[in-house]
């Protein structure tokens, strides 16, 4: 049996062996997935910032139509202001003078038709509210109604849902919002129409 | 006394050894260039404006990375476009001072002085080229159309000039570690030891730095109208935030078992895993991953607000964050106490509570635990009034608990108070026993000197404090003088001891001699200060007996 003090010293490895090799190799692992996982967050985002341009031009649309609609020859004639609906408006269909017609004009003869909904790659629906639990909510617009209240009243507004029905005829204060990747709500902007 | 104790510590200087304030010692007689390149550029004079100068630039070449991620936020660069464009002409006139500084003084640096012509060996050096890149986009579109993208993008090379701190620190990690295996340099770059050098430094900076900027992204997140426009950019943030958080992780537990006490492949780099400090970095990556791979399956958006647990990797290299730990684990067991009092307290009152006054207010005491809500925030002083007993007998339980409460928090902030404190004063009187040790041959070597300097750096010591140490040592040095030899060695060698026993009946001897007896006396018997056969002996060594 060879003593300690008799046998060679250790050889002090320097140089990169197998564990460092696979510690390199998982650490390119990791840093493609970080980046392959930020691709996939940044084409989220992305498609975020669509349904975000895709809110802010049906807002200054309706912002700018808001300023004529009142005006005898407005050449949106489905948005056209002081139009009183008819008392089918009630059964649930759309009629002149509510919302419903004038939304479908303006997705469908407007250059708004172009827009698109990033995640279905179809065109912008608009929905009640956008809710987590819906994914089909996912870059909807929503835009809802707000009825200022008398004063002193504990809130300033009524809000509720534009819905197709909704009479369009007198001025409106709406709120325009769009649905996110998550299903929450990102406020574009309040406007007059 | 010998007169080399005489002069026992009285000629350090504390300035020197700590350096505080240090000032360059440059003579105004020298050559205007030679003069110029000592206050602003040599490395070898410390205390000049070379490390303030590199700093400055290291903060302006950052300044720069944002202003031109700025510039790509129209809602952000188009109502301020003037202020950017002002901030690049100030930056470009910086780099340009620089730049010029160094072209003019390159005749009295070490590295280009022996060459032919300095200057041109200057100019042809890799760091002028690179602070050439980051001025010259600026001066060529003055002359040349160049598209906006293409010189935001060679704006971009000002980062370059961060390798003039990155390349010698590197060269020093380098030498530091020569020899070393790769799992050891990892180990030097990412912990802290002898071989981590400025590189580790660094490291450590930037990673805080991220730290930083990802909490206050998160942050600001949080406000619709910032998030609304900077929505992407946060993105982009904090997937680079996690990257780098992510290879610091996997770094760290890479060469854990370089760290004494977590040995073994396995085993070690699992304690290591284990460790606080370790799963809060876990913490700062896991809802990214999570959140991107998960989503479908639920609403994982609350992950989002852990991402602030990143703060807490600052607490890493805090001293002061480690003696709160060491604190806290000291005092477990007391706290324990102290929050089962609380949790008896709050139980107890709030039944009280709901007993005297569930049928005066049915609707706000409808059960215990709402009486639990009062109870607590009765006990802690905090009193929001929304729920307030109205029967007498509940308003004086209220009263009670109030003036219990007030004692009953008190009691584990007192304890952490007392116990930081006890803490201080065990370090410092640590560092008074090294001092001590260090002192003990009247020189202090370089290696004592660093030492006494990254103490009083970390226990926040100033000059005079310091110097008040010092002073204590040199007390306890003299005293030590006198009595060369603790008693227990004494008593080893029984002549010693003889002669030990005949100075020390001297030394009560002279004291009988210098006191007034009739003083003594008195003060001796009053409330029995000397027992009978005490006051016998001291009279009988005095000869009275």
């Amino acid at each position: 049996m060879t003593s300690p003090q008799n046998s060679a010293p250790p050889v002090e490895k320097h140089g990169m062996g197998l564990a460092d090799y696979s510690f390199i190799g998982f650490l390119i692992f990791v840093v493609v997935l970080v980046i392959l996982v930020g691709t996939i967050d940044y084409k989220a985002a992305l498609k975020t910032e669509q349904v975000k341009s895709n809110g802010e031009a049906l807002t200054a649309w309706l912002t700018e139509a808001g300023l004529k609609r009142f005006d005898a020859d407005s050449p949106h004639e489905a948005c056209k202001g002081g139009v009183k609906p008819t008392a089918d408006a009630k059964s649930g269909d759309p009629v002149a003078g509510t919302w419903g017609p004038c939304f479908a004009y303006i997705m469908t003869k407007t250059e708004l038709k172009e827009l698109s909904n990033p995640f279905f790659n179809t065109p912008p629906k608009q929905i009640a509210q956008c809710l987590t639990s819906d994914r089909t909510a996912m870059g909807a617009f929503v835009l809802e109604n707000l009825v200022a209240t008398p004063a002193g009243s504990a809130i300033p507004f009524v809000i509720s849902p534009l819905s197709d029905v909704t009479a369009i005829d007198t001025k409106l204060l709406l709120r325009m919002s769009v649905c996110d990747k998550g299903g929450y709500a990102i406020k574009i902007s309040e406007f007059d129409f | 006394m010998s007169n080399q104790d005489k002069s026992f510590l009285k000629d350090f200087n504390i300035q020197s050894i700590l350096h505080h304030d240090e000032v360059a010692n440059i003579s105004s007689d020298l050559p205007m260039r030679k003069w110029l390149y000592s206050w602003l550029l040599d490395p070898n004079i410390p205390g000049n404006y070379l490390k303030g100068i590199d700093k400055w630039i290291s903060y302006l070449i950052v300044a720069n990375l944002f202003a031109l991620m700025f510039e790509h936020v129209p809602a952000v660069y188009e109502p301020y476009k003037q202020s950017f464009h002002l901030f690049d002409i100030f930056s470009v006139a910086v780099f340009s001072i620089e730049f010029v500084m160094r072209f003019y003084l390159a005749p009295e640096d070490e590295e280009f002085k022996s060459r032919k012509n300095a200057r041109w060996g200057f100019l042809s050096s890799p760091f002028a080229i690179i602070d050439l890149l980051a001025i010259l986009p600026f001066y060529l579109q003055a002359f040349i159309p160049v598209d906006l993208r293409i010189l935001r993008l060679l704006r971009l090379l000002r980062i370059l000039k961060l390798f003039r701190v990155l390349i010698p620190a590197f060269a020093e990690f380098k030498e530091l570690n020569k020899g070393r295996t790769f799992r050891q340099k990892v180990h030097a770059l990412v912990y802290t030891s002898a071989y981590g050098g400025t590189i580790h430094n660094i490291f450590e900076v930037f990673i805080n730095v991220w730290v930083l900027i990802s909490v206050t992204a998160v942050v600001l997140e949080s406000v619709n109208s910032i998030d609304y426009i900077f929505h992407l950019q946060f993105v982009i943030l904090d997937t680079v935030a996690v990257a780098i958080f992510t290879v610091e992780y996997v770094m760290r537990i890479y060469s854990s078992v370089e760290e004494p006490g977590f040995k073994g492949a396995v085993s070690g780099r699992l304690k290591q895993a284990k460790t606080p400090s370790t799963v809060i970095d876990l913490l700062a990556i896991l809802p990214f991953f999570l959140e991107v791979f998960l989503h479908h399956l639920f609403d994982l958006r609350f992950l989002r607000i852990f991402r602030l647990a990143r703060l807490l990797k600052l607490a890493r290299g805090s001293d002061a964050s480690a003696v709160m730990f060491k604190v806290i684990a000291r005092e477990w067991p007391v706290l324990v106490a102290a929050t089962f009092i609380m949790f008896l307290l709050v139980i107890l009152t709030a039944s009280l509570g709901y007993l005297f006054e569930h049928e005066a207010q049915p609707e706000k005491f409808e059960n215990i635990p709402t009486a639990i809500y009062w109870a607590v925030i009765t006990l802690a002083s905090v009193g929001y009034g929304d729920i307030s007993p109205v029967t007498p007998v509940g308003r004086a339980v209220t009263v009670v608990l109030s003036l219990v409460g007030i004692g009953i928090f008190a009691i584990p902030a007192a304890l952490l108070a007392s116990s930081f404190s006890d803490e201080l004063v065990k370090k410092r009187e640590l560092l008074k026993a090294n001092i001590f040790d260090i002192l003990k041959d009247g020189h202090m070597s370089d290696e004592e000197a660093n030492f006494i300097r990254s103490e009083a750096k970390r226990l926040h010591l100033t000059n005079a404090e310091i110097n008040a140490l010092l002073e204590l040592v040199r007390k306890e040095h003299e005293l030590e003088e006198r009595n060369p030899l603790p008693i227990h060695k004494i008593s080893e060698n029984p002549a010693l001891a003889v002669e030990h026993f005949k100075v020390l009946l001297g030394q009560i001897r002279q004291l009988g001699i210098q006191t007034d007896p009739t003083r003594f006396n008195a003060a001796a018997q009053e409330n029995d200060r000397l027992s009978a056969s005490e006051f016998d002996l001291w009279k009988k060594i005095q000869g009275k007996a």
